[in-house]
């Protein structure tokens, strides 16, 4: 404690307590106005970091739900493709089984082998899907067709895997290797459903009554067998959709937890600030009127 | 009768003289109540050597003195020196951590976080451009963002360690400025060994040079918030003043030395600021810390660029960090096929990796580097308050007290006069009524 106290010391401690009053004045608007408690690192140094970790890893999960939601509608583009594959071969198997009961003359023959080598084309064009402008059924080599139309039936595309990340380190194969369905057709002998369907063709339209009888027998076996594999891949891209859509519903709690985590860490308690900032106002003004009425009084005043 | 018959006179003299002195004085003080660095004056009154009154002389046969009024012994200007040396050395701190908040907190500004034009955005965006690439490998707009959020990142990176430059830049100026020839220090030293000078002088002719001592002081306080002072009153008045970790004292009685070498040691502002350009500086460790992001960043993204293709980054400093392909050199996969996207998926898995960590924990010291400084700054401006309030509290000028001394004075002075008409009178009566009827 001071005994005495000079008119100097008043002024320059009243101003010091004003500035400081009005600087936390200012501080609250800013709070309030900008929304943020952290307005500059120096403000909570370790929150500040946290928001920058928190901010990137909102962000990347936004991207991982853009990945998940592009992955899921590829998978339903490749989905739908083979659908209608599946479709075409249900007609096949009829047209094949038709064939095959005896009452078919040759010109019936050769009217279901037209029938047949549409359908074949029609499948050829489901393999040439395309999501984004992208070939869905060419491995990577995605711009080009993975199937020519016409006559040559060799795969154009290659064996790699497409994926999408849909969280740190974690990613989804979203793409089905059509190859092992069709296969590179007649020439190549495979007996993938290119191979099939030529063959049945061929079959049906070359009038030998052995081949005919072929047709329902070896070729409706391999028939059969090339749409189980139809269904495999039908099944494993529906599972690479359930997997996405687990990673986005996951995505979606986390993002809902960071920015609550986020809001918590950088977001300015306006109920708070406001009280703060009312009792600030009040502050500085009793401040203000203090100091205007106590400097102006001295001794002078009084004296005659 | 062996009192002089005008001795009344003289003391009612001294009485007026010694009244108007300290009403003088007490003008002064209230004339220079605002002055900076002015310390209050008082008269020193003491009683005037008495007259003695011989054995003889008196009725009961002993010996008497009688006053012989008032001189003014001196006029002495009070001040506490104990106070004064606390005080620079608390302000020499003061000097330091203001200078060290002022400048930090223009890194702070540059770092710009948090913000939308940051270094944090620029790495997220980066990463979310790499991941779109993933989605659409073969999108030209997908490689044209990858490249231009890169340019982005860099130009960002490289403008906040220009900016970290300029400001060590600065840093350097004012030290210049301050240690260099008509600067701050030399500058005040030179006219405190001016004033050391005067004072010796003024002492030894038996004169109290208030007015240079206290303008010796104000040097002093103003020295001390550039660096630490040390200040040690000779026998011949004059101030021994030892600055920093300078060698030599800095002013010895009429004498300067200076340019001396001086430290980070030095404490105060120049301490403060030679700190912080220092290896182990603050500056430093932010502009190495920013080359270390660049360089992980470079290095990670460049790790999973496969051969041949050109690495993304150029430059392995804050600085010189480019990107060194064009937007159709983006290369999303290794493979060659147009749909690969490995490549871009590895990178947008670098999101929250080394470079991101290291940038957070960057931020992280740089906020903990402004916030000590300006904590510091804070307490150390309440302690220098609180010792000028107690300097204050004995030098400073207070007009009440000064007023209620002036009307002391005054009424004194009116009992002098009055005391000399008095005096006047007596002798009237005896010059005037005595022998004239005889």
């Amino acid at each position: 404690m001071t005994d005495r106290i000079t008119p100097s010391m008043v002024a320059a401690s009243t101003l010091t307590d004003l500035s400081s009053a009005l600087g936390e004045l200012q501080r609250s608007t800013n709070e309030m106005s900008s929304g943020r408690s952290i307005l500059e690192p120096s403000d909570n140094p370790y929150g500040a970091s946290r928001v920058i970790d928190l901010q990137s890893q909102l962000d990347g999960l936004t991207s991982y739900e853009n990945n998940a939601q592009n992955g899921v509608s590829w998978a339903s583009t490749a989905g739908s493709a083979m659908g209608s594959m599946n479709s075409s071969l249900q007609r096949v198997r009829e047209l094949v089984l038709a064939a095959a009961n005896g009452t078919s003359n040759q010109q019936d023959m050769e009217t279901i082998a037209g029938q047949i080598e549409q359908l074949t084309e029609g499948i050829k064009q489901d393999a040439n899907a395309q999501f984004a402008g992208e070939y869905i059924f060419s491995g990577t080599a995605t711009t080009t067709p993975p199937y020519e139309q016409g006559a040559n039936d060799e795969y154009q595309g290659n064996a790699e895997t497409i994926s999408r990340a849909v969280g740190p380190g974690a990613s989804v194969a979203i793409s089905t290797n059509i190859s092992k369905l069709l296969g590179n057709g007649k020439e190549a002998g495979d007996g993938k459903l290119l191979d099939t369907l030529r063959t049945i063709a061929a079959n049906l339209r070359s009038g030998n009554p052995a081949e005919i009888k072929e047709v329902a027998t070896t070729n409706l076996k391999s028939l059969d067998t090339n749409m189980e594999t139809l269904t495999d891949l039908q099944a494993s891209s529906g599972a690479a959709t359930d997997q996405l859509q687990t990673a986005l519903s996951r995505n979606e709690d986390l993002q809902s937890t960071i920015t609550e985590t986020l809001s918590n860490t950088e977001d300015a308690n306006i109920a708070q600030v406001s009280v703060n900032f009312a009792n600030e106002q009040a502050a500085y003004q009793a401040a203000l009127r203090a100091s205007a009425s106590i400097i102006q009084e001295s001794l002078i005043n009084f004296l005659q | 009768m062996s009192i002089p018959t005008l001795q009344g006179l003289q003391t009612a003299l001294s009485g007026l003289v010694a009244e108007q002195t300290a009403m003088d004085t007490t003008g002064n003080n209230i004339a220079n109540a605002n002055t900076e660095g002015y310390s209050r004056e008082t008269a020193l009154l003491e009683p005037n050597p008495p007259l003695d009154i011989p054995a003889i002389s008196t009725l009961t046969g002993q010996g008497a003195q009688l006053g012989a009024g008032v001189t003014v012994a001196n006029i002495t200007r009070i001040r506490n020196v104990y106070l004064d040396s606390q005080y620079r050395a608390q302000n020499s701190a003061l000097g330091g951590a203001s200078a060290q908040t002022e400048e930090l907190q223009q890194a702070q500004s540059a770092f710009n976080e948090p913000s939308d034009a940051s270094v944090a955005t620029g790495l997220s965006a980066f990463w979310t451009a790499w991941n779109n690439l993933a989605d659409s490998p073969t999108s030209e707009a997908a490689k044209e963002a990858v490249a231009a959020t890169g340019k982005q990142l860099a130009s960002t990176i490289n403008q906040l360690s220009a900016q970290l430059s300029q400001i060590s830049g600065q840093v350097t100026e004012q030290v210049k400025a301050l240690t260099g020839p008509g600067g701050e220090i030399e500058n005040y030293a030179t006219e405190i060994a001016q004033l050391n000078t005067q004072i010796k002088l003024s002492e030894e002719a038996g004169q109290q040079p208030n007015e240079e001592l206290d303008r010796r002081d104000l040097l002093l306080d103003k020295l001390s918030a550039l660096g630490n002072i040390t200040v040690s009153e000779q026998p011949d008045h004059t101030d021994t003043v030892s600055f920093g970790d300078a060698a030599k004292p800095l002013v010895e009685a009429g004498k300067l030395n200076w340019p001396q070498a001086i430290t980070e040691a030095a404490g105060g502002k120049l301490g403060a600021l030679l700190g912080l350009n220092g290896p182990k500086g603050a500056i430093t460790e932010l502009q190495n810390g920013l080359d270390g992001v660049a360089e992980t960043l470079a290095n990670t993204v460049n790790a999973h660029i496969p051969a041949p293709a050109k690495p993304f980054f150029s430059g392995k400093t804050a600085a010189t960090l480019a990107v060194a392909v064009t937007a159709a050199e983006v290369t999303a996969s290794g493979g060659g096929a147009a749909g690969g996207n490995e490549v871009a998926r590895a990178i947008a898995n670098l999101r929250g990796g080394e470079a991101e960590r290291g940038y957070a924990a960057l931020v992280e010291k740089l906020g903990g580097y402004v916030q000590t400084a300006k904590n510091d700054q804070s307490n150390l401006q309440t302690t220098v308050t609180a010792i000028n309030d107690q300097r204050q509290s004995v030098s400073g000028v207070s007009l009440d007290e000064e007023m209620t001394n002036l009307i002391a004075f005054q009424r004194g002075y009116q009992a002098s006069a009055r005391t000399l008409t008095v005096m006047d009178e007596m002798l009237e009566t005896l010059i005037d009524h005595t022998g004239s009827g005889m």
